[in-house]
């Protein structure tokens, strides 16, 4: 299913960028370099209080817990990524 | 911890004096900190507000003209001390939601502007946060000092934007007028809600606030809603890593802990083990834990699940049972027997502020 504006759909493995300087500020630290796989798609928000401008898609990716640190395994964060944060990787790569 | 700023229920007696004074401390640093100076630094810069217009509201301003009045002590226990404090900070939070972006416009800020001058992206940028030490007394000392200087840091500032011609004095008291009227919290309505009503429930988790506008609930502009559902498989919890996003236009004010860089931190780093820390939560091993971190345009909360022992019960009598903490994931909604135990101990609910915004 795609939304015509979102280049990822539910379920799609990614990885996010180690670094980014012109892509979202809002990307936290610790899922830099890390994957996960699209948990929701949201498309494009405006959010005008929030910030100026439009962001690119925003997705929820799931991380494994044990591909962020060494908590239990069957754990899962879901994080807030825009797409420009995100490029594709084999599920199994 | 317990009190309105606590992750404990609000009991109608204080029993942990110290408790509710940390509590105060912590949030109005991060008051201070991150919301109320990095907006000066912001206008600051930008010719907005300058420090010598700063400096003359402050040598020529009559106590007459203050438009902040902090209501007098009454009684001179600790325990109306402490309340007298609490009090003072809700004005001093109130008092910087009078001069936010959406008040005064001519600011031109949005939420982002903040965040960075505030160093949420960069160390150089962070205002540092007082740490507090010493007895129940000096610090309720200390605290006091505080609260008589950050508000009058803020009491200058409104009287400088004023005088700049950045707002009316009239506009200023009218949203003064309305930061005090205070909304229903609608928590545990929309749970109940969608314990009892199978539709609704699935509307709720499909759509967000789409459900909750059919259901006439209030809602500001803060973003995506997005609810997340606890089952006998599942434990749902919500943070914001980087810096405190929460629905507070329908979830109320946030709990203190909540913005606070342990939680912040510990909760996506050994969830498990932060749960059962913070919240004496100890979920079973084939239990998965979700942890939700929100960045902004999405905010979340947690559709507990409900109690065993609740059939037949009504939508109020339901609503009830839904605490603040089972929203974020923090706690369970209550049981029936948990309930009728806080009520014969004469333990109030605790209920968020909602603020109009």
């Amino acid at each position: 299913m795609s939304d015509g504006i979102s280049k990822y759909k539910i379920g799609d493995a990614v990885m996010v960028a180690s670094e980014n300087p012109s892509g979202n500020p809002r990307t936290p630290r610790y899922i830099r370099g890390k994957r996960g796989v699209i948990g929701l798609v949201h498309g494009v928000l405006e959010n005008i209080r929030d910030h100026r401008g439009i962001h690119k898609p925003l997705y929820t990716v799931r991380f494994e817990l044990s591909e962020l640190s060494s908590g239990h395994d069957t754990d899962t964060i879901w994080v807030d990524v825009h797409e420009e944060w995100l490029s594709s990787v084999r599920p199994d790569s | 911890m317990s009190g309105k700023h606590g992750h404990k229920p609000f009991e109608g007696h204080m029993h942990d004096y110290m408790a509710h004074v940390k509590a105060v401390e912590e949030d109005l640093e991060y008051y201070r900190a991150k919301r109320f100076e990095p907006r000066i630094f912001y206008l600051l810069r930008r010719n907005v507000v300058t420090f010598y217009d700063l400096l003359k509201v402050r040598s020529t301003l009559k106590k007459t003209d203050h438009f902040f009045r902090i209501a007098k002590l009454q009684g001179k226990n600790i325990e109306a001390r402490v309340r007298h404090l609490e009090e003072w900070l809700d004005e001093y939070v109130k008092g910087i939601a009078l001069v936010s972006a959406r008040t005064v416009e001519g600011m031109d800020m949005v939420t982002e502007d903040n965040r960075k001058e505030r160093g949420d992206y960069d160390d150089f940028f962070k205002i540092k946060k007082k740490e507090h030490h010493g007895t129940l007394e000096e610090r309720m000392v200390n605290l006091q000092q505080d609260l008589a200087d950050y508000t009058e840091l803020l009491e200058v500032f409104v009287q400088a934007l004023l005088r700049r011609g950045w707002a009316t004095r009239e506009d200023l008291a009218q949203r003064w007028k309305q930061l005090h009227e205070e909304r229903p919290w609608a928590g545990g309505v929309i749970v109940a809600k969608a314990w009892t009503d199978p539709e609704f429930k699935q509307a709720l988790l499909a759509t967000g606030r789409e459900a909750l506008r059919e259901m006439g609930v209030h809602q500001g502009k803060v973003g995506k809603l997005v609810v997340v559902e606890n089952t006998e498989h599942t434990h749902n919890v919500i943070v914001c890593t980087l810096c405190s996003c929460y629905p507070y236009d329908i979830l109320g004010d946030t709990p203190w802990w909540y913005k606070h860089e342990s939680y912040r931190t510990n909760i996506v780093k050994n969830p498990r083990a932060c749960v059962k820390d913070m919240f004496q939560l100890e979920l079973p091993s084939d239990k998965e834990l979700r942890v939700w971190d929100s960045t902004s345009d999405v905010r979340y909360f947690v559709l507990p699940q409900r109690p065993a022992g609740t059939y037949g019960m009504s939508e109020t009598e339901l609503a009830k049972l839904v605490t603040v903490d089972s929203l974020i994931g923090a706690g369970y909604a209550l049981d029936p027997s948990q309930l009728r135990e806080r009520e014969a101990a004469h333990v109030a609910a605790e209920i968020p502020r909602v603020r109009p915004d």
